[in-house]
């Protein structure tokens, strides 16, 4: 009986490259547990919907896509062991995802020793695609823009828009993310002769930032600077509102539509950049085919967005490299140039960024419960 | 009211507040060490379990606040009693080494979290905002509170005042008490300690359930809330673990110290100056300020 289960083994092991052959393995990486839950089970979905929809169309090169997901937990441990298997033991073609700028950091050294080309879908530190000591990292990619960038937004758009002069920020001292920001959000706004007259900072799992808001609120700023994000985001904009501060908020890319639940009216004259704007009639298409798929609807848009652009680039990669090696499909990432995908035109540059990519500025709208268009920009 | 002392009013009202949470949470770890002489590490899942049930009676099923509020009282109460029965009661029976107990109530805890990431899924949701009283009330000089503040404050004091009188009024108070001094004994004495222990559980059940909805309308509710429960536990220990005033005033010490922390030293040192200070008041008082023994705590 003993072997007979051996045998079976040994033939099911056999198999499993057999059958795999046929297909090009996707590897995905999403939090879908953890503090940003909400954004990786948006990614998740996003992916699903985009692979299904090759598949539909008759795959790439002739082969189906395979998709391999595992939770990363929002935690970098879990992303790093996720990563290793998605590497070693699933060989797959590429990897999309993580989402946060900490967790594809934490990755890079597997992608890059197992020579394996990882996207990026909004980690958004400059470190995710270039190391410390300044070399590209060759085997990472993004297909978003970065903190430098968006830091410059939030400054540009402070000093120019809101017509601030004094700028209170409030950062998460233990994330890579809000550390690029708040960074690259100073040195900006000061270049445009605003000063900085509260500097406070939280631990990311605290949920309490009243006595962070209370300085920011004597510190007699015109504007809150929010470079974070997760639950924090909708839990200080709800606080600063209860300590009866009015002051205009302006924050990163964190912002989702689960932020209303949270936070409510609170929410109003809070200004966020962003790398779409949900109300693109060009992205109306998948976000109805996410409700389909889901029965929910995309509140993570940038998300999904991100996502599911990332599966098209990457088959558009496959197809320009004529095959599903991951080092022919990393040649071809990096060649990316004039790329029209669902939410851009893509171009990639030296470093594995994104080339000329508009910030748009969303304004929360408490009586559509909404966040609006209001503005496009780009750093001058 | 000056600039700065309408600052250190309101940095200390925002201590008082975080504290008060704190402290329902802490107290219900106090209670299960003062019988059981561990730290029953699972209490976050309770909590988590009244949030969510809270939630989903609200929006689910369309109860009102207060039938919502008792119905996830009793699920936490009961869930607390099922873990017990299911979970510690074996390792109590085959051995009085207390670390088992401790180390399934981690396992406990954790099976908890996963259960709701698997079933309703990770994502962070709020209670509606209708359902509590969200204003806020101006005290002059900029000083504001929130009407949730005093809320559960408010609760928080009932709820621990109900408690006292049950265990200093009632006879089961009596037994608790009295196996609290000394279980073994309490159990000759014609106490039934099974039952007893029960009860313990559920009143610590309910006081998880109190803090998870207060959590989850102040803060989210998401499969993880009940992480907050270590700096309750932190509390615990400076109180004295055991003690219920200990708890109270641990987590009230606590709740201040960060927030003075925060307001008035650096935010971004927060928790190393908070924690370091932590560490001292426990090597001048190893016991905390109301604990019995230092040798039993683990």
């Amino acid at each position: 009986m003993r072997k007979f289960v051996l045998c079976i083994a040994c033939i099911a092991l056999l198999a499993v490259p057999a059958l795999a052959a046929d297909t090009i393995k996707v590897g995905q990486l999403a939090a879908v547990t953890g503090d940003f839950a909400a954004y990786g089970t948006a990614e998740w979905e996003a992916v699903k919907i985009a692979v299904e929809e090759i598949n539909k169309a008759g795959g790439v090169l002739g082969k189906q896509l395979e998709l391999i997901m595992y939770d990363c937990r929002t935690r970098q441990e879990d992303t790093v062991n996720a990563a290793r298997r998605l590497v070693e033991q699933d060989r797959v073609t590429a990897v999309i995802g993580p989402n946060g700028s900490g967790l594809c950091i934490a990755a890079a050294p597997i992608f890059n020793r197992g020579r394996v080309p990882n996207i990026g879908t909004l980690p958004t530190n400059p470190q995710v695609t270039v190391d410390e000591s300044g070399r590209v990292r060759p085997y990472n990619f993004r297909i978003c823009f970065l903190d430098p960038y968006q830091g410059a937004i939030m400054a540009q758009f402070s000093a120019q828009d809101l017509k601030a002069k004094k700028a209170a920020l409030l950062y998460d001292v233990s994330s890579d993310y809000s550390q690029g920001q708040r960074e690259f959000f100073i040195r900006n706004f000061e270049r445009f002769g605003g000063k900085i007259v509260a500097d406070e900072g939280f631990r990311g799992e605290d949920v309490d930032f009243r006595s962070q808001l209370t300085n920011m609120k004597n510190s007699g700023a015109d504007v809150f600077i929010y470079p974070f994000m997760g639950k924090s985001l909708p839990l200080a904009v709800k606080q600063a509102r209860e300590l009866g501060i009015a002051t205009p908020i302006v924050g990163g890319d964190g912002y989702g539509d689960f932020m209303w639940e949270i936070a409510g009216d609170a929410l109003g004259d809070t200004y966020w950049v962003s790398h779409v704007d949900r109300y693109d009639p060009t992205l109306a298409g998948f976000f109805e085919s996410y409700q389909a798929h889901t029965g929910t609807e995309c509140k993570e848009f940038l998300n999904g967005v991100l996502a599911y652009d990332c599966v098209y680039w990457l088959k558009d990669a496959i197809e320009r490299a004529g095959s599903d090696d991951p080092e022919k499909v990393r040649d071809a990432l990096e060649k990316t140039s004039g790329l029209k995908l669902m939410h851009c035109v893509l171009t990639m540059d030296e470093n594995h960024d994104p080339k000329d990519k508009d910030g748009v500025i969303l304004r929360c709208d408490p009586k559509q419960q909404k966040a609006l268009f209001l503005t496009k920009l780009r750093p001058e | 009211m000056n600039f700065t002392l309408s600052t250190l009013i309101q940095q200390i009202i925002n201590g008082l507040s975080l504290g008060s949470v704190y402290a329902l949470i802490a107290v219900g770890y106090s209670l299960v060490y003062s019988i059981l002489l561990f730290s029953n590490f699972a209490h976050g899942g309770f909590l988590v379990v009244g949030g969510y049930a809270c939630y989903f009676l609200l929006t689910q099923w369309g109860f009102n606040t207060a039938v919502s509020m008792a119905g996830a009282l009793a699920a936490s109460g009961l869930t607390a009693v099922l873990t017990e029965r299911l979970a510690y009661k074996p390792i109590r029976e085959r051995t009085s080494i207390t670390l088992y107990l401790l180390i399934a109530s981690m396992g406990v805890n954790i099976v908890i979290e996963n259960l709701f990431v698997i079933t309703v899924g990770g994502r962070i949701r709020a209670l509606p905002q209708s359902t509590f009283p969200t204003g806020v009330f101006e005290l002059g000089g900029g000083v504001t509170v929130s009407a949730s503040d005093i809320l559960s404050l408010v609760v928080a004091a009932i709820f621990l005042v109900l408690l006292q009188l049950f265990l200093t009024r009632t006879r089961w108070g009596l037994a608790i008490r009295a196996a609290a001094c000394d279980l073994r004994t309490a159990g000759l004495m014609g106490v039934n300690v099974t039952f007893l222990i029960g009860l313990v559980f559920f009143v610590a059940g309910l006081l998880a359930a109190v803090g998870g909805i207060f959590l989850s309308v102040r803060y989210s509710l998401y499969p993880q809330l009940g992480s907050i429960t270590t700096k309750a536990f932190i509390a615990a220990v400076i109180g004295g673990l055991g003690s219920l005033p200990g708890a109270v005033l641990g987590s009230l010490i606590l709740g201040l110290a960060e927030m003075l922390t925060a307001g008035f030293v650096s935010s971004q040192m927060r928790d190393l100056v908070v924690y370091s200070l932590l560490v001292l008041i426990l090597l001048v008082r190893p016991a905390g300020f109301f604990g019995r023994t230092a040798s039993e705590k683990i």
